[in-house]
Order: C-alpha cells, then sequence, then structure tokens
C-alpha cells in the first residue's frame, strides 16, 4: 500500500533521512523504532506532504505522492498523527472532530448531521470526548487529547493512519491505553504505521518493524524476530 | 452648561455610530491577520476603490443595493490580488516584506484612482431621507443609523459564517495549526485567500457606507488605513467586540476633539490613541497576541 524508495529528506543542512526504503503492507501494522533524532519524525512529515522530500520516492497504491501539498496527501487516504498532537487548541472537541472530516462534509449544509455518524462511532469509542465534547480541546488532560487525537484521524476514514510518537508526554497508564486502542485498531483491519521510541511496546503490537539509526534503517524484519533479538533489546530497553 | 452637555451628547453620539464603520475596516485586519498573520497596510485603499465602485455603478442607473453588491464582488477581487501579490511570496519565504509590499500596492490603488475618478471629493447619493430622529433632543441622521447599523451587520454576518459553517471553522483551524490543518485535507492556502476576499468584501462594503457621510475622493484612504489601525492596536486583533468598542471611542473622541479644538484637530485622537496604545499594552486592551513588530 505504502513503499519509499531511497526516500531522503532534511530541514536545513545535512538530511535527517539519508535514503530509506520502507514497506506498509494492506492490513498490516508497521513499527519505526529508534531513538529520539533518528529521523523518525522527519521521514513521516515526508511521506504526508509536511516537508518536501530531497530525493526518493513515496508511492501510495502504486501512485508517486511526491511533491503533492499535505492537504491532498491526506485526501487520498493518508492520515498523520503528528508528534505533539496538534489539535486546534482554541477549538472545540467536537469541532477539532468535525475538522477531521472535513473533505467529507458541505462546506456551508448541516455538517454535524453528515457527520452524525462517525461522531457517534468516535463518542462511542472514546466516551471522555463525548463528555467533553463543547470544552475547548487545549482545556483537555494530556490523555484526553491523545484520545482526540485519534478520533480527529479516524473522522477521516483514512486507508493508512501514521502514528507519531503517540506515547510522547503520556504517563504509563496512559501510554498502556493507547497501545490496546492501536492493537484494536489493528484487529479492525486498518493498515498503521507507527512511529515510537518505546521499542517493546511497538514491537508488541507490530507485524514487522524497522530499526532506525541516524536517518538510515539498520534492522528489519518481523517484529516478533526483533523483539528476540538481544542487540535490539539492548539498544532500545522499554 | 446644559447646552453644552447635550452638543458634547450630540458629537459622540454621530461619531460613535460612525466609529463602528472604523471598527468594520479593523475588522478586515483581523480576519487576514488570524488566517495568514498578515494584514494589508493598504485597506483604507480598498475602502476607498469599495466606495468608488459603488459611485460609478450608480452612476450607470443601478440601484443603490446593486451598487453595494457590485462594490463588494470588486472588494472581494482586490482583496484576493493583493494576498496573491504581496503577501503570498514573503509569507512563504518566511520574511516581513509583506509589510511593505501591502503598502506599494496601496499606492498604485491610490494612483489608479486618481486617474480615474479624478482627484476630487463626490457625494455618493443614497436612498434614505436626508432628515434625522430626535432621541431626548440628539438627533441621530439615517445615515448615520445605516453606517452603524451596515457595519454591525457585516461583521455579524462574518462572524456567524466563521462559527457556524464547516468553511469559516476550517478557516479557524488554519489559523491554530496551519499544517495540522493540512493534514485534515484543508487546503490553508485556499483558506488564508478567501480571508483576505472576505477582508476585501468587509473593506468595499465599509467604502459605501462610509462615502455618503464623507463623500468619496483618493484621500479618504490614508486617513481610514490610519484610524482602522489605530483601533486595532488599541483593541489587539483578538475580539471582535473590542473592535466595536475602541471603533465607537474613537469615532465620538475625534468628533469631540474636532468640536472643541477646531476641525483641524479630528484626526489627533487616532494618532494619539496608536502611539498610547503602543507604548503602554501592545498586544491591546482585550488582545492575547502581540501583532508582529512592524
Amino acid at each position: 500500500m505504502l513503499k519509499t524508495e531511497n526516500l531522503r529528506a532534511g530541514y536545513s543542512g545535512d538530511d535527517a533521512v539519508r535514503g530509506i526504503s520502507i514497506e506498509v503492507a494492506e492490513g498490516s501494522c508497521v513499527a519505526l523504532v529508534g531513538a529520539n533524532g533518528a529521523g523518525k519524525s522527519t521521514l513521516v512529515k515526508a511521506l504526508c506532504g509536511l516537508i518536501e522530500p530531497r530525493g526518493g520516492k513515496v508511492l501510495f497504491g502504486g501512485k508517486n505522492i511526491v511533491g503533492l501539498p499535505a492537504s491532498e496527501i491526506a485526501r487520498r487516504g493518508i492520515s498523520l498523527c503528528p508528534e505533539g498532537r496538534h489539535l486546534f487548541s482554541p477549538l472545540t472537541v467536537e469541532e477539532n472532530l468535525l475538522l477531521g472530516a472535513y473533505p467529507r462534509l458541505p462546506s456551508f449544509g448541516p455538517f454535524r448531521r453528515t457527520a452524525s455518524g462517525d461522531l457517534r462511532h468516535i463518542y462511542e469509542m472514546f466516551p471522555r470526548l463525548a463528555e467533553r465534547r463543547f470544552q475547548q480541546a487545549g482545556s483537555l488532560s494530556g490523555g484526553e487529547q491523545q484520545m482526540l487525537a485519534l478520533g480527529r484521524m479516524l473522522m477521516a476514514r483514512p486507508r493508512l493512519m501514521i502514528l507519531d510518537e503517540p506515547s510522547m508526554g503520556l504517563a504509563p497508564i496512559l501510554v498502556k491505553e493507547i497501545f490496546k486502542t492501536i492493537s484494536s485498531l489493528r484487529a479492525t483491519g486498518m493498515t498503521i504505521l507507527l512511529s515510537e521510541q518505546f521499542a517493546k511496546s511497538a514491537l508488541l503490537v507490530s507485524d514487522r518493524a524497522y530499526i532506525i539509526e541516524r536517518g538510515s534503517v539498520v534492522l528489519e524484519g518481523t517484529s516478533a524476530s526483533l523483539a528476540k533479538n538481544p542487540a535490539v533489546m539492548e539498544a532500545y530497553l522499554g | 452648561m446644559n447646552l453644552d452637555f447635550l452638543a458634547l451628547a450630540q458629537m459622540a453620539v454621530s461619531g460613535g455610530l460612525m466609529g463602528m464603520a472604523y471598527a468594520l475596516v479593523a475588522y478586515g485586519f483581523q480576519l487576514t491577520h488570524a488566517a495568514g498573520k498578515a494584514v494589508n497596510f493598504g485597506q483604507g485603499e480598498l475602502v476607498m476603490l469599495g466606495a468608488f465602485t459603488g459611485l460609478s455603478l450608480s452612476g450607470c442607473g443601478l440601484p443603490y443595493w446593486a451598487a453595494v453588491t457590485g462594490a463588494m464582488i470588486a472588494g472581494a477581487l482586490l482583496g484576493w490580488f493583493v494576498e496573491r501579490t504581496a503577501v503570498r511570496l514573503a509569507l512563504q519565504q518566511h520574511n516581513e516584506g509583506w509589510v511593505l509590499l501591502t503598502i506599494i500596492v496601496g499606492l498604485f490603488w491610490f494612483s489608479a484612482a486618481e486617474n480615474i475618478w479624478g482627484r476630487e471629493d463626490k457625494p455618493f447619493p443614497v436612498p434614505w431621507p436626508e432628515s434625522a430622529l430626535d432621541f431626548f433632543g440628539i438627533s441621530v441622521t439615517w445615515q448615520e443609523l445605516a453606517v452603524a447599523a451596515g457595519a454591525l451587520g457585516m461583521m455579524t454576518l462574518i462572524e456567524l459564517a466563521r462559527r457556524y459553517t464547516m468553511i469559516g471553522i476550517a478557516v479557524q483551524a488554519v489559523s491554530a495549526d496551519q499544517d495540522a490543518a493540512e493534514l485534515c485535507g484543508i487546503r490553508s492556502r485556499t483558506a488564508i485567500s478567501l480571508s483576505w476576499a472576505v477582508s476585501g468584501i468587509a473593506a468595499a462594503f465599509a467604502g459605501t457606507i462610509i462615502g455618503p457621510v464623507t463623500t468619496v475622493g483618493p484621500t479618504m484612504a490614508a486617513a481610514l488605513t490610519l484610524k482602522a489601525f489605530s483601533v486595532a492596536v488599541v483593541a489587539g486583533l483578538g475580539s471582535s467586540f473590542g473592535l466595536l468598542l475602541v471603533g465607537v471611542a474613537l469615532g465620538a473622541s475625534e468628533n469631540i476633539s474636532g468640536f472643541l479644538l477646531g476641525s483641524g484637530w479630528r484626526e489627533a485622537p487616532a494618532l494619539i490613541l496608536l502611539i498610547v496604545g503602543l507604548a503602554l499594552r501592545p498586544q491591546g486592551l482585550f488582545g492575547k497576541k502581540i501583532i508582529r513588530k512592524v
């Protein structure tokens, strides 16, 4: 479904992503594991069009999407939950969710009615969001914000979900909760690309994984085999 | 004494009603600042062009409302044009060139207006009566009421659209976090262009309601930019209600200072407000965000 070929990307100066080739098959959960600053975030931003790659290809459903604006890539079905969540904090919880479904909703018409089915689904999944639907997103707790970020992605009915550091800044009990949500999404057949520092949890929830160091893939394989690899476990205890 | 008080009250009321139009022009600043963090320093020129367009259209025999609608369409195109020519490139390169560029485009509009319509101030005919209503000894003309109602109505309409249509919420999302908006499939550039077009509509509409009071001429632009900018700086660009309040206060105080000190002093309060506002409270009375240093 998603494939990168020798992708290079970065901000100013040196490339932060130095020729990475990965593949995410339909219906699978793939993890990108690596330390802070290994280039994972740069890689997912390049996939989504938030930064323009310097070289290489990104194929989504067989078509090269390099150079498309982020909004266009989102409309094709790739949904990114960025590091740090990036909610629309002055807007309400429900408005945030509605914005997730923006391309599907009428610009002027009764958008709440059009989205009501999807909204109900999200509120069943995360009852806390239903309680706080008219509250400002910025006033939510960290865990609730992460739920909202996931909910906003799901509103888009994505073909591929990319989660960048979903556990960042959360208490251990909430991290557990998030990974539970990820594995239940995976069980529904959702295709997921997960970028994570915590190797143990990431390998537990994924089918395949890539270990990334200094902008390159250093190891790849099934998550089960990587989890048994002592070198991996030593380097990325967590 | 009693008479003096009544005269002052009269000045304050008619000035305050006029001040709502300043608030509307300042609201145009707020719209583009929220979406793209830039404002049009030639906004007064758009007001002037809106007034001239309306005047020309009604000169062609169109009824008043059709002329106003035509001016608003012209305003939308002009606002969009300013964003495309003077603002977008500068913002993409993360520099402040838009400040100078919007001023230059404004100067261009000014010369164009002088060449097309001439330098003389022209009257703007309106369909309502010249007469005035009397409220406890204070007279309010239909014209003044039209200015206040028009400014209030236009601001309310735009605010409702921002809050209760999906496209309005999307524009708010772009102001809050442009990258996140893109990730939701919102075309942020289109949203910013739209904000500039709506800002242009507000400016042109302001021209068609101010024009009948002040008469229409190329020189109306500079004074209006200054007044609207003072209102925006003093109120801050976060609150539409704040803009209205400060607009009314400015309108009232310039009328009173013109009455007490002579008509040459009419423009003084706007300048004083601007300087005091910038010195004491650069984020504005009602503002949360600091206006970019310009």
